[in-house]
């Protein structure tokens, strides 16, 4: 029989304090003694070994102490083997024995691995496994006059191994696939949402690229606003323009009185009116402040002239 | 038997959702202020195009004051236009009254960015003009 080389293979006596040292670099099979697992051989009227295991917690209520069990089951002709233990329990003892979880490889029972042996074999100096009716057992070695030393290395494994459940006594497992599930599915929603709000978050930035093209802004918001200002500037004074005009030729002159100037530039609009004495414009003034228009007045022989900065 | 602990897959999970939360919460900061900052954008844009296509369309200014100037009521004034690149200055040695209040209706009544005006009495029904519009 070839054995793996990077492989170590260990029986998992709980009774024993002996510490078990694992060459670097190689990973364990271990083998379960009978004491840390409950096994019963029953007959069910199912055919599946996946039946069998939705049954086991109920199989095995009554005759199990308190505590959180996993379970196995495998068909051996018409009957099947199953199987009842603490994944704490024999995790807790695996490490107290100096084997961290990495190193191990794979867990078996006693029972999927003895099945076969036709003699007593003693485990350590008080106990001995010895098969009986197809079950594995344990007994005190005191009960057995002969018996064999135990030797895993021509042993050769099963394929019935388990997997410990490091994490079972914290959640159970089902809960926690529906938490995963549910976190995940929120995880999901999350991310659709963020998926969301970017593409949104794109259209407002091509809408503005687009803004930008269609009224053929200028690249900077900044120069944009300096265009916006310089218009806007021209509109009021423009505004401003129209309406001092209106007031000056809405004005009620005496018959003798004209306009004989209108001038505007850089901004300033003057108006020279003819035949107005100092001291008798105050008809002007007075329209001039009623519509609250800031002016300058000056006099030259009879004509007055205003000025309205725009 | 290297099994990952149910609850780092959790916390792995909370931390994903809070940083997808944290993500959200970036990205939706961010639409509010594009949003914000493309309404600016399109109120300045249409207040920027409404004014430059009044007072900076050089095609419609010109054949605006085209069609004004070539009124017949206009002809007597002889108006002296200059067509510059930027500007366009008009100006009549004399003009009589009904000539100058169609040509002041037209202007005044229109959107134009004048830049100088001049009008000087010369007699009862006379006047000189002088006028500068930009765009």
């Amino acid at each position: 029989m070839k054995f793996s080389s990077n492989k170590q293979r260990v029986f998992l006596n709980p009774f024993s304090d002996e510490i078990i040292t694992i060459e670097k670099g190689k990973k364990i099979d271990i083998v379960l003694s009978p004491s840390m697992y409950w096994v019963k051989k029953i007959s069910l009227p199912v055919k599946s070994v996946r039946e069998v295991k939705k049954l086991l917690p109920s199989i095995f209520e009554e005759s199990l102490p308190k505590g959180h069990y996993s379970y196995y089951a495998y068909k051996s002709e018409d009957e099947f083997i199953v199987f009842a233990y603490e994944d704490k329990k024999i995790l807790e003892i695996i490490h107290g024995k100096g084997i961290v979880s990495s190193q191990i490889s794979s867990i078996y029972f006693a029972q999927t691995e003895f099945d076969k042996i036709e003699t007593v074999i003693g485990i350590d100096e008080i106990n001995a496994i010895y098969l009986k009716d197809k079950l594995l057992l344990l007994a005190p070695c005191s009960w057995f006059n002969t018996m064999e030393k135990l030797s895993l290395d021509s042993l050769k494994l099963s394929k019935h191994k388990i997997s410990l459940q490091q994490y079972g006594h914290i959640i159970d497992p089902k809960s926690l696939y529906k938490i995963g599930v549910l976190l995940s599915f929120f995880a999901l929603i999350l991310g659709s949402e963020l998926f969301i709000a970017k593409s949104k978050l794109e259209t407002i930035e091509a809408k503005k690229e687009e803004i930008f093209s269609k009224y053929k802004l200028q690249s900077s918001t900044l120069q944009n606003e300096a265009a916006l200002k310089k218009y806007t500037k021209i509109y009021t004074t423009q505004i401003k323009l129209r309406k001092y005009l209106s007031f000056f030729l809405k004005l009620h002159l005496k018959k003798n009185q004209n306009i004989v100037l209108v001038d505007y530039k850089n901004r300033v609009l003057s108006v020279t009116v003819s035949n107005i004495k100092e001291g008798k414009e105050g008809s002007i003034v007075s329209m001039l402040k009623r519509e609250k228009i800031e002016y300058k007045i000056s006099f030259h022989s009879d004509t007055v002239k205003v000025e309205i900065k725009l | 038997m290297n099994q990952i602990n149910p609850l780092q897959i959790g916390g792995l999970l909370v931390v994903v959702i809070l940083f997808l939360f944290f993500k959200i919460s970036g990205v939706q900061s961010e639409i509010l202020e594009a949003d914000k900052h493309f309404k600016k954008i399109e109120k300045l844009a249409l207040d920027v195009s409404a004014l430059k296509n009044v007072y900076a369309d050089k095609k419609r200014i010109q054949k605006s004051l085209q069609k004004i100037f070539s009124n017949r009521k206009l002809q007597s004034a002889n108006l002296k236009i200059e067509n510059k690149n930027k500007k366009i200055k008009v100006s009549s040695e004399s003009m009589d009254s009904i000539a100058l209040n169609y040509l002041m209706g037209k202007i005044l009544n229109d959107s134009y960015n004048i830049t100088t005006l001049k009008i000087k009495q010369l007699s009862k029904e006379k006047a000189s003009f002088e006028m500068e519009i930009k765009w």
